[in-house]
């Protein structure tokens, strides 16, 4: 994730020290990191001068009130973020969503080294075409090149990939996994099912986009994977 | 004499197995192969209904398979082409009394025999199926363009290769002018989700229903449109691998130039 600054330091008194408030813009929001030790005028000053600088750049954009620990200072934020939606415009007010942790540390830098070698993920690579009345199933996730034919079936207890056009029945995370997947390049199934739910095709008129399906409140929703991309925002890989 | 085996399936009932292997047997003869066709249908005959040589039934498959007679014995030489020739099903006994491993050995013995053995296979992937494709080497799913009838096909192919039996697709019954319309599946869209080799087209023709009542050959007849598609598939079969695959169409254009060339009169 690209991280530039728009501007650091905020007064030229303040310079040898450490800054009342820092600002950078991180993705499409503006992450401010703030001293909580600091009494509150002080801080709602040294925002009014940042923010004013910036003019109608802030209107309704989401910002990130980092105090540097997680969890804390809560009502700071809350009064700070009601402070610049009332003056500056400001969209959604939080604080720091993923206040690194040192293990989180550990972990991240650990990957780096080691080029994420030290994990393993259970997958069944198939290619080929599902002919109706055969049936694949994986223990974990599945990625099929090729197609599923109407009347064949795919089953995993994790993700399942398409990489061809499905259109016979396919069911991912089997025995609860609700956070499975199902994605297909051509996307035009029988049936889904997702950890059980199940949602019947509509037509087989297919988009011509990639299309996956997942769950949201108990039901299935089925999107563009390339307009929705659900997993651009992940800020570091993970296993799946 | 080293022939070949071929069954002639589709899973789906009425589609065109038994029209079609009586046609295609009745084509290979008139290229000159020496053909029999065997019902596998067993308890249900029919193809010597569609041939026309039901009254000259004597012994059955079942009589040459167990042995109670010899293989020329249930083989009944057609009307009007030489070397094609019929072993009919029993009517009488059922499917069971036969199992895959003898008719394997039977299809063997007649591959000695003769150029090509086409066997045509009851619809449903039961006990009659596997005994069908028990000693084929090769095979032709027929399909109509309807979605059930796609499905099915889909399913026999599986099996199919799963037997490593190399399937061939014919699609029976076009009808062009809903083709065109986009009323009917068209033949890519049946080969796109079966993906094998495409043997060949044949449109819908009522001199078919005709012929097969009255146990005429539908290849004799030359201004059939079936008949002829079931003749380039037979040369198809035959060695001419690469005969193009004619796609049936309406034969508007073909009037409108009749129009043109009457108005220039």
């Amino acid at each position: 994730m690209g991280v530039n600054k728009i501007t650091s330091e905020s007064r030229p008194a303040a310079r040898l020290s450490r800054p009342a408030a820092r600002l950078k813009g991180v993705g499409d929001s503006l992450w401010v990191v703030i001293d909580p030790q600091l009494p509150l005028d002080t801080l709602k000053d040294e925002l009014t001068q940042m923010f004013s600088r910036l003019n109608y750049l802030t209107i309704s954009m989401p910002v990130v009130l980092d105090t540097g620990k997680n969890g804390e200072h809560e009502s700071l934020i809350k009064n700070l973020g009601e402070f610049l939606k009332e003056k500056f415009n400001v969209g959604e007010v939080s604080s720091s969503p993923n206040n690194r942790s040192d293990t989180e540390k550990r972990v991240r830098t650990r990957d780096m080294e080691r080029s994420w070698k030290n994990y393993r993920s259970d997958v069944l690579m198939m290619a080929g075409r599902v002919r109706s009345g055969q049936m694949i199933t994986a223990k974990k996730h599945l990625i099929l090149l090729g197609d599923v034919n109407p009347g064949g079936q795919v089953s995993a207890g994790g993700d399942i990939l398409i990489m061809g056009s499905l259109a016979g029945t396919a069911s991912a995370g089997q025995e609860g996994n609700e956070s499975a997947i199902i994605l297909a390049l051509d996307f035009k199934p029988t049936q889904v099912q997702i950890a059980g739910i199940v949602a019947a095709g509509a037509s087989a008129v297919s988009t011509k986009f990639p299309e996956y399906a997942y769950v949201e409140n108990g039901q299935i929703v089925v999107e563009n994977y390339l307009s929705a991309n659900p997993f651009a925002r992940m800020p570091w890989p993970k296993i799946r | 004499m080293e022939g070949k085996v071929i069954v002639v399936t589709s899973g789906k009932g009425g589609v065109g197995k038994t029209t079609a292997t009586a046609s295609l047997g009745s084509a290979l003869a008139l290229e000159g192969k020496k053909v029999v066709v065997v019902d596998m249908d067993i308890g249900l005959r029919n193809l010597d209904v569609v041939m026309g040589l039901e009254n000259r039934i004597v012994f059955n498959l079942i009589d040459a398979v167990t042995g109670k007679c010899k293989l020329q014995q249930a083989a009944i030489k057609d009307r009007k082409i030489d070397n094609l020739f019929l072993i009919p099903a029993s009517q009488s006994d059922n499917k069971s009394i036969i199992n895959a491993s003898a008719m394997e050995r039977f299809c063997k013995k007649l591959r000695n025999e003769f150029d090509f053995v086409l066997l045509d296979c009851p619809a449903g992937i039961e006990q009659g199926f596997e005994n069908a494709i028990a000693g084929a080497e090769e095979a032709i799913v027929i399909c109509t363009p309807e979605v059930s009838s796609v499905r099915d096909a889909d399913r026999v192919i599986g099996i199919l290769l799963s037997r490593s039996i190399v399937p061939r697709l014919m699609v029976n019954r076009i009808v062009p002018q809903l083709v065109e319309r986009g009323d009917m599946l068209s033949h890519e869209d049946v080969v796109d989700v079966l993906s094998v080799d495409l043997l060949g087209l044949v449109p819908m023709d009522e001199l078919v229903v005709i012929s097969t009542n009255m146990g005429n050959h539908i290849v004799m007849q030359k201004d059939s449109m079936a008949g002829q598609a079931f003749r380039r598939i037979a040369m198809r079969l035959n060695g001419q691998a690469d005969l193009p695959i004619e796609v049936p169409r309406t034969q508007k254009s073909f009037w409108k130039k009749l129009g043109i060339f009457g108005k220039k009169k």
